[in-house]
């Protein structure tokens, strides 16, 4: 299948975290770029812009302004130029589902390809049936490579509203977290820097309200932020970034933002609960007797 | 004429100028910026930006959030940081240069000098390299993973054993395919016809550019700088082979120029070349002193001293790995919250291109003001009509706009970065 693989308003993020996909050989005897940041292909970007190069997906990455231009193009025009002409259209990180990092860049409005954070666009709206979201500051390269196989393979995918793939976005960063116990009984003493504790209470883990999976299929295949000791930044969602992202925002000692799903009422409840009680395995160092 | 240069983390135009059939000037151009200083950083609480600054860019993200927790971490009187956090950020930090490196050889240069990209040449140590900083920091690409005080990591004899073993797989792979079984030879090596006998990669580009008539091109003004000092990299600046040690940041300015959205970079009022040339021309690598004696400082030293870099950084980050005292805190929490500090804090980290320099200035915590000086700034931004810039000069006498961007990308360019 035949990929134009074109940047908005980016940080080229995306383009380097697909190229950690580890069966880069494999993909490249199944696809091809006519255009792509870096790998080199048959036709220049000017080439690219400026005509209508038969391909089947078109991949954005980067947030979408109708003043920004590449090779000279405004890049609402080459959407439009390819948009009609392709199988599916994918949305390739935050930036370009969402509006992202760079949404307050210009004065203009800078957004997604069919969202301006959480607000639907009009501008493409005619292609959403046919668009595919990937988010993620950057994107995990499996999700990106898996989607496009999807594609390839015409298999049925089901889509959450943001059209984004339930098959790694109907979990949250949360599920296999390997702090997951602190959580479940409410211990809130994290400190930075150990390999106990949990980030929710305090340090403002997002990771149970925050679509994805990578605590499911792991970063780089061996880790994970919230593994490693950092908190999750929701980086997949349409309010990335939020502020003050290290300290969890609190109403009256409670989390401001709670697990996806779960009413305030159970989980009061089930806090309670869990702090009547203590756990001296779960209130000791890891590798203490 | 006008040409688009593009796979450069974006793009740039270079507007020649030709008198008898040679390039008698050239403009460089960037067509765009995101405005991240002003846009997105003003205003924001100071912990913010060790999410925000990564994604400055996608290729070298992991050397702005250590200019950035540095920087943060200048705005404190006193601030006590353990060994062991310190040593961990310089080996991430070094695992993103080396995958920058492979990634040039392979997708810019190879390209360049007659062959085709190797794409899986690129990716492979690339891979590799991700994986070790993820083993410490969570994920590579955009972790955020240093914080004001050390890291936010506790690190397992276990990781160590993995760390060593990502390292020795990619040295391997460097004596495979870059310079067949000589890797940690490069590093005392002190003539290039020793390299040139062997087999590789490296050898046969080197080799080839000499074949062309290249080896003398892309020369500029032999004047080197290096500001961020680690335990490999020395703080300085050479005028050709004469080394200073003391170089205040005080005296970098920067200037907004005609062309588009770089802004041109000076020390004390001249231009200064960073990146890998200049770090081993501080360091005084015996093989890159070769090469600069017999073809000063042109894309032939260029390009071997970023290879040689590569080679350098794996050997001397496994020595680095091996000081560490696993005992020793990640993280000491500062005395004083952030949200308490007024005060500027500068600091300079060597990214792959060169040095990256970050200035920021808070209010109760509070970003007012945050500039960023990238090394892409310093290389390829333009100057003066009387003062041109390090790769507007270089560029000059070539005969085409190929070779111009041969020159052009000898330099390593980031697009985003530059105009950040």
């Amino acid at each position: 299948m035949r990929i134009l693989w074109l940047s908005g308003v980016a940080c080229n993020g995306n383009t380097h975290s697909f190229l950690n996909y580890p069966f880069m050989e494999q993909f490249l005897k199944d696809f091809t770029f006519i255009s792509h940041p870096i790998i080199d292909s048959e036709y220049t970007l000017e080439e690219v812009v400026q005509q209508t190069i038969p391909c089947d997906i078109l991949l954005v990455e980067g947030a979408i302004n109708a003043h920004f231009t590449r090779a000279d193009v405004p890049i609402t025009q080459i959407i439009l130029n390819y948009a009609p002409i392709v199988q599916k259209i994918v949305t390739v990180g935050t930036c370009a589902t969402f509006g992202g990092m760079f949404h307050q860049s210009y004065a203009e409005p800078t957004t997604g390809l069919h969202f301006d954070q959480k607000m639907p666009t009009d501008t493409f709206a005619a292609f959403k049936a046919k668009t595919l979201s990937i988010s993620g500051c950057p994107i995990h390269p499996e999700v990106l490579v898996n989607t496009l196989y999807s594609i390839k393979n015409r298999m049925p995918m089901t889509l959450d509203h943001y059209l984004r793939p339930k098959a790694y976005f109907a979990y949250t960063v949360h599920n296999g977290c390997v702090r997951n116990e602190y959580f479940e009984y409410k211990i809130d003493n994290h400190q930075f820097g150990n390999l106990e504790g949990c980030m929710f209470y305090e340090h403002g883990c997002q990771a149970p309200f925050t679509h994805g999976s990578c605590n499911k299929i792991l970063w780089n295949e061996v880790n994970s932020k919230t593994r490693a000791g950092q908190p999750c930044m929701g980086c997949t969602e349409p309010t990335f970034p939020k502020t003050n992202l290290y300290a969890t925002k609190k109403n009256m000692g409670i989390p401001q933002h709670l697990p996806l799903g779960v009413a305030k009422r159970t989980y009061l409840t089930l806090a309670g609960v869990s702090k009547a009680f203590t756990i001296d395995r779960l209130e000791k160092g890891l590798f203490d007797d | 004429m006008i040409k688009l240069i593009e796979k450069i983390e974006g793009e740039a135009k270079l507007h020649f100028r030709f008198d008898n059939a040679k390039i008698s000037h050239v403009d460089i151009e960037f067509m765009s910026t995101r405005n991240i200083s002003e846009k997105i950083l003003q205003g924001k609480p100071a912990l913010d930006a060790l999410v925000i600054n990564p994604r400055v860019c996608g290729i070298c993200g992991h050397a702005h959030l250590l200019a950035t927790v540095q920087a943060l971490e200048e705005c404190y009187d006193t601030l006590e940081l353990s060994p062991k956090a310190q040593t961990l950020r310089e080996i991430t930090l070094n695992f993103e240069l080396i995958q920058n490196h492979f990634k040039w050889i392979y997708l810019t240069i190879f390209p360049l000098l007659g062959e085709k990209q190797h794409i899986l040449k690129a990716t492979y140590p690339s891979q590799i390299m991700s994986q070790a900083i993820a083993t410490v920091a969570g994920q590579y690409p955009h972790n955020s993973y240093a914080l004001v005080g050390g890291v936010v990591s506790e690190v397992t004899h276990m990781d160590i054993i993995k760390l060593h073993h990502y390292l020795d797989e990619t040295i391997q792979f460097f004596e495979t395919h870059l310079v067949r079984g000589f890797s940690e030879e490069l590093l005392v090596c002190n003539d290039i016809s020793n390299l040139l006998n062997k087999e590789g990669d490296l050898p046969s580009l080197l080799k080839r550019m000499i074949q062309q008539g290249w080896e003398e091109y892309g020369k500029s003004y032999d004047q080197f700088i290096a500001f961020g000092e680690n335990s490999y990299f020395q703080r300085g600046k050479s005028n050709k082979t004469r080394r200073t040690e003391s170089i205040p940041l005080k005296y970098v300015e920067e200037q907004l120029t005609t062309d588009g959205y770089a802004k041109s970079v000076t020390y004390k009022g001249k231009h200064y070349e960073v990146g890998p040339l200049a770090r081993a021309m501080i360091n005084k690598t015996p093989l890159i002193k070769d090469a600069h004696r017999r073809y000063g400082d042109s894309i032939f030293s260029r390009i071997l001293a970023r290879a040689c870099e590569t080679a350098q950084l794996l050997i001397h980050t496994k020595k680095l790995i091996d000081t560490l005292d696993l005992s020793q805190p990640s993280y000491i929490q500062p005395h004083t919250p952030i949200e308490e500090i007024t005060a500027t804090g500068e600091s300079a980290v060597e990214a792959a291109r060169g040095s990256l320099i970050h200035k920021v200035t808070l209010k109760q915590g509070i970003i007012q003001h945050y500039d960023i000086i990238t090394p892409t700034q310093w290389n390829l931004s333009g100057g003066t009509p009387k003062q041109l810039g390090v790769s507007q000069k270089a560029m000059i006498g070539m005969e085409s706009a190929e070779m111009a961007e041969l020159v052009f990308k000898s330099f390593d360019v980031c697009s985003v970065c530059t105009t950040h």
